[in-house]
């Protein structure tokens, strides 16, 4: 077979199977997506929304003893959606792509949390009181 | 002028450039092969397979596809004058780091995207730079360390903001350097014989052992807390 042949070959290979891929894709996002757990027992849930203040995040303030919903508004932007907690040795992370995702936190005793985005480039303390 | 020659020997010469648009088929066809028979054994049956993977897996069989050729290339030839032998070790270095870098970070965070990225990088970047001695292997080691490290740091910092468009350019950017690293190594050799003749196993093992590795990690390897 002739280069030029094998040439057009490759190019209609790529663009069948990357055809293929492209309209396979359930939701045809455009970035990642992660699914929201939801594992709470309704009531006891106290739903804490994070914004972003300059470069950073804006403190937030919980409730003691009650599990944390922690979602982000539309503020926040960029790295910093994709939230990490370090909270009593443990460390919980989420990448919050919509303000409707929600990071499942445990109930925190009192206390002054720090969190950051995953790149450590923004940085929020969460106030439990 | 070089360039027409180029295209030409591209077309169907006697040089080793004669055998790129073959390579690039091989590997593609052993990707898409793969990954066909993975799909069509395992994959389907994972739900948002094609949103959470199968972008990735698609653009990592492209990038393998464009990777190769450079690689054989460089093997015809076997020893390049330092200049070119570092530019060598650059380039491959920096891509193959670059690329998978990008890719794994996106489906596993960015640990797992960094590390795969440099180990390929700098394995890449030492195989191909050594074309010219102790230089070439230390600017495929840094281009290799830094590719890894920038790919899969880009993809992350690009998760809310079109990823896979993103995707699409780097894709695109990294064929036409490729590309131009294929013609450069043209250029600078079009006097010298080839030293290394050699069939297409290593285009089909290689590419086989890539793109197995790539969808393992991918689908089977750890991942970041981000994905949850």
């Amino acid at each position: 077979m002739k280069n030029t042949t094998i040439f057009f070959v490759v190019l209609a290979m790529i663009l069948t199977i990357g055809g293929f891929v492209f309209l396979s894709g359930k939701d045809r996002v455009t970035s990642n997506s992660v699914p929201n757990a939801g594992q709470f027992i309704n009531g006891e849930i106290q739903k804490v929304v994070l914004s972003k203040e300059g470069f950073n995040y804006k403190d937030a303030t919980a409730q003691a003893g009650r599990p944390i919903a922690l979602s982000a508004d539309k503020s926040v932007v960029g790295c910093l959606r994709s939230v990490v907690v370090n909270a009593e040795g443990k460390r919980y992370s989420k990448y919050l792509q919509t303000p409707e995702d929600i990071l499942e936190l445990p109930a925190l005793s009192k206390g002054t949390y720090t969190f950051s985005c995953t790149m450590g480039m923004g940085y929020g303390k969460l106030n439990v009181k | 002028m070089s360039f027409k020659e180029f295209r030409k020997e591209l077309k169907g010469g006697i040089r080793v450039e004669a055998e790129l648009i073959k390579t690039v088929f091989y590997s593609l066809l052993t990707s898409f092969l793969v990954l066909g028979v993975l799909y069509l054994l395992r994959f389907r049956f994972i739900e948002g397979f094609m949103s959470n993977y199968g972008y990735f897996l698609f653009f990592a069989a492209l990038g393998y596809g464009f990777i190769i050729p450079a690689v054989r290339q460089i093997r015809a030839y076997k020893e390049f004058p330092c200049m070119s032998g570092m530019m060598i070790g650059m380039t491959t270095g920096m891509i193959a780091g670059f690329l998978p870098g990008f890719l794994v970070a996106s489906t596993n965070g960015m640990f797992v995207g960094s590390m795969f990225g440099v180990t390929l990088g700098m394995a890449f970047g030492i195989w191909n730079g050594k074309c010219c001695g102790v230089m070439g292997i230390m600017e495929g080691m840094m281009a290799g360390f830094m590719g890894g490290l920038m790919g899969a740091m880009t993809a992350f910092m690009l998760f809310n903001d079109h990823l896979i468009a993103s995707m699409v350019v780097v894709s695109t950017i990294s064929a036409v350097i490729l590309f131009t690293l294929n013609y450069m190594i043209y250029k600078e050799m079009k006097l010298e014989e080839r030293t290394n003749k050699e069939d297409y196993f290593w285009t089909f093992v290689i590419t086989f052992l890539l793109i197995t590795l790539t969808t393992w990690i991918m689908v089977l390897g750890p991942r970041s807390g981000v994905f949850g």
